[in-house]
């Protein structure tokens, strides 16, 4: 196996799932979002919830289908690019990729159909249900794929055979492997964080570019809503998952704060520049005892550093520690502008706060960022395991030559760049067009999805 | 996208009886069902086989 080529192979893997996470925890919010307005909208026949159900279905549909595409391709690499993994681990996480897609994907994909062009035909109560059925259907998604992330992180319930392949010996201890519920309401919560903001900063960009618009000033409001309510609490749930890595990933933990001596009253650096060369940091900025205090609930309580651990099995650091604070800078900003939020839904109107909307709007990739970076504290601090304390990465990969890599990373790198920029200009453009827009341009009876007249140009002449 | 949308029933409108709309949603559902198998297993015939 070529280092380089191994390097390259989760080069290509980091950038191609840090691409397709964007689309999920985009869309897992909006399914939910789109459940709530249309409830809304059945139960008070305000119009201003059918027009913003009908401007977020189209970005919905977008999203999805570039969340789709995206994905597949995260298949096709397991094989290609990690088959050492695909062939030990298959047996174990295979099924959990598998009812992934037979128990979320295809209701997903089912009932996306009857949202999108089954409203008229299926009347206002079974297009709800399958609006519905689609949001629990993005949930159960997150759930398989969390589930088979969490067993990669600490994995139970199996045995290894003498040829080394892996048997799965429990399924409920696979499926709820000991991070799986923390790390499953914090992606979750993350998801509708990550939407919040979105449609906060689109309402925002409405109010300040088009004035007074009922339809803006509604999302506005519901978003902020989120925002107070779940940020907050997202700071709990991001702790107590803390809390569990502290436990059962003890080095994960020291990269995350760079503690690199083993002891008590261990100071939390707000600040620091990690050196695995040195085995320390080469400066600091600290509070002394908080570290102890936050990881292990006493100024007194002893936690492992880096140094405890062979250098073969230390993460890199600096990349775990900035991550790290990256992600939770941008959740208490995130919880900074929920209570701001608040407060001028108390005092008067959000709308009317110049800078309160400017701030939603700069918000607006908040959510991606953090997303980003948290998987990236995961992902790269569970290494140098690809399976935690069963695979090493250098072993899972494929024997691939590092020109055979780059040309593949190369054709992603292109691709995606159009795929990406194409999908998102037009999301751009609709957002900026804003809800109003779109909502007279809906197809009439005569020229509905399928007819001969619907493939017509709306004037031949 | 706004064209292939189809917006809901005006208020008041009549609607289909019950049985026509649960054809649709079972139809949709199975038609959209059908296209992803169909998709899914033209992308696993390209892959080699060993």
């Amino acid at each position: 196996m070529d280092v380089d080529a191994l390097l390259l192979s989760r080069l290509q893997f980091a950038f191609t799932i840090a691409f397709h996470i964007i689309f999920p925890s985009f869309t897992i919010g909006l399914a939910s979002y789109l459940a709530v307005l249309e409830g809304l909208w059945l139960g008070t026949r305000n119009e201003v919830f059918k027009t913003l159900y009908l401007f977020w279905l189209k970005i919905f549909a977008i999203s999805f289908g570039m969340g789709v595409v995206t994905g597949v391709v995260l298949s096709y690499e397991l094989g290609a690019n990690w088959s050492v993994f695909s062939r030990v681990s298959a047996p174990v996480i295979g099924p959990l990729f598998a009812f992934e897609v037979l128990t979320a994907f295809f209701l997903e994909a089912s009932f996306l159909g009857i949202m999108l062009f089954g409203w008229k035909k299926v009347g206002p109560g079974l297009h709800f249900t399958a609006t519905v059925l689609v949001a629990v259907g993005t949930l159960i998604s997150a759930f398989w794929i969390i589930s088979a992330n969490s067993w990669m992180q600490h994995p139970a319930g199996f045995s290894i055979l003498p040829n080394g392949d892996l048997i799965a010996t429990d399924w409920f201890k696979v499926v709820f492997s000991p991070s799986f519920p923390a790390r499953f309401a914090h992606m979750t919560l993350a998801a509708y964080l990550t939407t919040a903001l979105v449609i906060g900063a689109a309402s925002a960009w409405r109010l300040l570019k088009a004035g007074d618009e009922a339809e803006s000033r509604m999302s506005l409001r519901m978003a902020i809503g989120m925002f107070a309510i779940v940020a907050p609490l997202q700071l709990l749930v991001g702790d107590i998952s803390g809390k569990s890595v502290e436990q059962l990933q003890p080095a994960k933990l020291a990269a995350i704060e760079a503690f690199w001596d083993t002891r008590t009253e261990q100071p939390f650096h707000i600040a620091a520049w990690p050196d695995r060369e040195l085995a320390g940091n080469r400066w600091e900025i600290s509070i002394p005892k908080l570290g102890s205090l936050i990881t292990g609930g006493s100024a007194d309580a002893e936690i492992r550093g880096l140094k405890s651990f062979e250098p073969r099995d230390r993460p890199p650091v600096a990349v775990v520690f900035w991550a790290f604070r990256v992600m939770v800078g941008l959740g208490i900003a995130m919880i900074i502008l929920g209570l701001w939020g608040a407060w001028l839904c108390w005092k008067s109107a959000p709308e009317r706060s110049r800078p309160y909307l400017m701030a939603a709007v700069a918000m607006g990739p908040a959510g991606f960022v953090a997303v980003i970076a948290g998987w990236v504290v995961a992902e790269v601090g569970r290494q140098p395991w690809v399976i935690y304390g069963v695979l090493r990465t250098e072993d899972a990969a494929s024997p691939l030559l590092a020109g055979q890599v780059s040309l593949s990373l190369l054709g992603f790198l292109i691709v995606y760049a159009i795929i990406f920029s194409v999908g998102v200009l037009y999301i751009l453009r609709l957002i900026a067009e804003g809800p109003v827009a779109g909502s007279h341009e809906l197809v009439d009876e005569d020229r509905a999805p399928g007819t001969p007249l619907a493939a017509m140009p709306e004037d031949p002449g | 996208m706004p064209g292939i949308i189809e917006p809901p029933p005006e208020p008041g409108a009549p609607l289909p009886p019950l049985w026509k709309r649960l054809a649709w949603f079972a139809g949709i559902a199975a038609a959209s069902t059908t296209v992803v198998a169909v998709v899914a297993y033209a992308m696993k015939a390209v892959l080699p086989s060993h």
